[in-house]
């Protein structure tokens, strides 16, 4: 085989490239400590860290979603527990009361106590966490209890959406039956006069809907529950699809919100309500038993109008009513205990993640210095070579 | 008579050994000269002395025509391993802010405006963070289609490169058609056109033929003639056929069909930069624009069935007349007025929405139901890396074919200074002789003339 002057430079200079290319690469795995800088590196290996980091950023969010209902949790259970405390007061008022040792004028400064502690009870039950109210349900930019009573269950003024094109009036009729706190929504499917308009009704607040009506003709409909609406053309614009009214049914009783519960995601496919409603808590409707400020505001009059047998009647439902506030203290323990727990997990999995992630992106620092050393000695023994090619030819010895 | 045949023969013998030399002198100064063949006089006997009946050029064509064709494939491995390694760079996903990690932050929002959806500080992060999502799909779509257009104006200047080669071999066909065959300067001009050739085959694919008069015709794969004597069959570029209407066509100039030759074209770096224009950078821009797509259509659906602070169902989150990665766009009105974000399922402001929303992350929305969005998006990213160490493997692959191939071609048509050295001196010990011959030659004479005087 004849050996050109061409072939023996390339070969050399060939080689010379290539321990230099893997030399920097080298260097530039060492300065980055990452075995990945770019996705050429290992196609597979950036998949699998992109759905670590994908997985990781899941697991720490749901991480935060469970601090926020663990927050929420902890001040219902403190504000709870001094309704609680108030509770056992006013049982104490009615027992010392209800005896012989006490007379009409006891009675009148007790009842003072005990509307002082209506107050405070009132003043607990509309806390506020930041700007949301805690026991108001789902309605938590609403003031859930007042201190008068609602005599008669009650229609609210039915509210046409900011956006509803529909400039006519709309009024209510009726008289509810239901036995909770609602909010009925309309919407307009398919527009027109009245006589054409198609309609659907929710009675949770939008969530869920009934069957498309077509009875509008005459301008009134029943939502449901005794409720109706009167719709009158009198405007400029006819009812549009996606026109939404809503009407705020409530029952007799002190209560404004209603009985649904906030809730947040705390895993893949996993939401958890995490508030208490006031009418499970504090009131007779839904879940609860008691109507407390009912109770407390009995006592108050039977104190003032002297009424020993109506003090006594009261001592049993002011016991009701410390059971029903020690039962919702309970679920939020529960509750936060579940929290707990799941957080508890998912600090685990975000860890194992972190793991993961580094193992599959970061530079083994050991191995690489020792392929960059024996790289550094084949690069000198190169250039040693290069540097005699050229020195040695016939030419010399002619 | 014998003396003064012996002159001729010292005469001739004289010549072809200067001549020799002189080829020995030509190899020598062109040791190191890019595509030179050497070149070895071929001695002949020619009635009792000796001639040079050629120069003969080392060359073994076969050679020549492998090289060529490796050089097909070199040319296109070169130019999709710099296209590709481009469209990597775009990528840039190994941190937390590429699309991936947008996408994360994304959901996460949705979560924490889910939390507390009447919450003002939620529901701007929620805007901020769609933006720059927006933002990030625009800039990778912005910056594959910058990648196409460079691509494009790589194929107009490879046509022109490759039209002034086919023109220079042209000429050499000419000229080599008028030199007669046993003028040495013929080698250099084949010389030259061999590396015309080369430089022919790293652009563009081709097979040759040499004819009759010496001339090297070119022609395409589909049997059109790129040179073919002293014509040329020049290459041009047309727009207006593609989707983009800058984007170029490659045809035959004098073709009145104007038929393109895009698919003819199966090696060279034409063919490279072919592929990343239409094949690669646009496969990936469908894939950022269905993902887009099918974002803008989720996300919006669940919206409009939520609603806002004003009890008002959701409108669209993003606009909905732009659904490609180029255009995607969080919807002008909710911008403006942050409260107009659905968040709640009723008209209490619950957040349930916003928590079904951010929820989407794990649906399996995307490859008829078999991948989620981030799921998607990751795959795209493997297969750009897989694209990226598959051009790489294949350009060092085909280099080293390169290499190896004109190692060959160097054993046979490459200088080395010791083999010249040593012809040197053959050469110059047989001139030496001749000279020798001559003078005993002028001796004999000399004799012949004194014995009769």
């Amino acid at each position: 085989m004849r050996i050109s002057e061409n072939m023996k430079l390339q070969s050399i200079v060939d080689t010379m490239f290539k321990t230099q290319g893997d030399y920097n690469q080298l260097m530039e795995k060492i300065a980055s400590q990452k075995r990945i800088n770019r996705p050429s590196d290992d196609p597979a290996g950036i998949n699998r860290t992109l759905g670590f980091r994908e997985s990781r950023a899941s697991v720490t969010q749901y991480g935060r979603n469970i601090e926020k209902g663990e927050s929420w949790l902890t001040m219902t259970e403190s504000v709870l527990t001094s309704a609680g405390d108030l509770l056992v007061k006013a049982r104490e008022t009615a027992v010392a009361q209800s005896t012989a040792t006490a007379s009409a004028e006891t009675r009148s400064i007790e009842a003072g106590t005990v509307q002082q502690l209506i107050d405070e009870m009132l003043t607990l039950a509309n806390t506020k966490y930041g700007d949301r109210y805690l026991f108001s349900g789902t309605k938590t930019q609403e003031t859930p209890f007042s201190s008068s009573r609602r005599a008669a269950a009650e229609i609210g003024d039915p509210v046409a959406a900011g956006g509803n094109a529909f400039d006519g009036s709309v009024g209510k009729a009726g008289t509810y039956t239901g036995t909770q706190n609602k909010t009925y929504v309309v919407e307009v499917v398919a527009g027109g006069t009245l006589a054409d308009v198609t309609y659907r009704v929710s009675a949770d607040g939008g969530k869920t809907w009934g069957d498309t009506q077509t009875d509008l003709d005459g301008g009134t409909i029943t939502l449901g529950e005794g409720i109706q609406l009167e719709f009158t053309d009198d405007g400029d614009t006819l009812l549009t699809a996606h026109d939404i009214f809503y009407v705020n049914a409530s029952v007799a009783g002190y209560y404004s919100g209603n009985g649904d519960e906030l809730s947040v995601n705390i895993g893949d496919a996993m939401s958890f309500d995490y508030s208490i409603s006031g009418e499970a808590a504090f009131t007779d409707k839904g879940e609860g038993n008691v109507d407390i400020f009912g109770v407390l505001n009995d006592l108050k009059d039977a104190l003032e109008s002297n009424d020993t047998d109506g003090i006594a009647s009261q001592l049993d439902d002011l016991e009701a009513a410390s059971d029903q506030i020690t039962k919702k203290i309970s679920t939020c323990g529960t509750r936060m205990n579940r929290l707990e727990i799941a957080k508890n997990t998912l600090a685990d999995l975000e860890m194992d993640l972190a793991d993961l992630i580094a193992n599959v992106e970061d530079a083994d620092m050991t191995e690489l210095i020792t392929q960059f050393a024996r790289k550094e000695v084949v690069l000198k023994a190169t250039y040693a070579a290069a540097s005699q090619i050229g020195k040695l030819t016939l030419i010399e010895f002619l | 008579m014998s003396g003064i045949n012996a002159l001729y023969i010292a005469k001739e013998a004289l010549l072809s050994h200067q001549t020799a030399i002189n080829t020995t002198g030509t190899n020598i100064a062109n040791a190191n000269t890019d595509g030179y063949t050497r070149q070895r006089p071929i001695f002949n006997t020619l009635s009792q002395s000796v001639e040079i009946s050629t120069i003969e050029r080392v060359y073994d064509q076969f050679l020549g025509s492998q090289i060529n064709e490796k050089r097909h494939s070199l040319g296109s491995s070169e130019a999709r391993q710099d296209g590709l390694g481009r469209i990597e760079m775009i990528f840039d996903e190994v941190g937390d802010e590429g699309i991936n990690g947008l996408l994360n932050k994304f959901w996460n929002a949705w979560e924490d405006l889910s939390a507390h959806p009447s919450g003002q500080t939620e529901r701007m992060e929620l805007v901020s963070i769609a933006q720059s999502l927006t933002s990030k799909f625009d800039a990778y779509s912005d910056a594959l289609l910058s990648l196409q257009y460079d691509a494009n104006a790589r194929i107009a200047d490879l046509v022109q490169e490759a039209n002034s080669y086919m023109t220079d071999i042209a000429d050499i066909n000419g000229r080599i058609s008028e030199t007669p065959p046993d003028d040495s300067s013929i080698n250099d001009l084949k010389d030259k056109r061999a590396e015309l050739l080369s430089d022919l085959a790293g652009v563009v694919d081709f097979h040759y033929i040499e004819d009759a008069s010496g001339s090297i015709n070119v022609y395409l794969a589909n049997g059109m003639f790129l040179v073919e004597g002293v014509q040329t069959g020049d290459l041009a570029v047309l727009s207006g056929n593609h989707a983009n209407t800058l984007f170029y066509d490659v045809l035959l100039e004098d073709d009145a069909n104007e038929a393109p030759l895009n698919d003819v074209i199966t090696g060279g770096q034409l063919k490279g930069y072919l592929d990343i224009r239409d094949t690669e950078a646009a496969g990936y821009i469908t894939n950022l624009d269905t993902l887009a797509a099918s974002l803008v259509s989720e996300v919006n659906t669940l919206h409009r069935q939520g609603y806002d602070m004003n009890q008002n169902l959701g409108e669209d989150f993003f606009d909905s007349t732009k659904t490609t990665a180029g255009t995607i766009e969080v919807s002008a009105a909710i911008v403006a007025d942050i409260n107009t974000i659905a968040a709640s399922e009723t008209v209490n402001g619950d957040g349930g929405t916003a928590g079904t929303i951010g929820a989407l992350r794990n649906e399996f929305l995307m490859s008829d139901g078999h991948a989620t969005i981030n799921g998607y998006f990751n795959s795209v990213v493997w297969q750009i890396g897989q694209d990226v160490a598959d051009a790489n493997r294949e350009y060092d692959h085909h280099t080293d074919l390169v290499s190896q191939m004109t190692n060959k071609r160097e054993d046979v048509s490459g200088v080395s200074i010791d083999e010249e050295m040593m012809n040197l001196i053959r050469y110059q010990n047989g001139y030496n002789a001749a000279a020798k011959l001559c003078s005993m030659a002028d001796d004999m004479a000399d004799t012949l003339m004194t014995l009769v005087s």
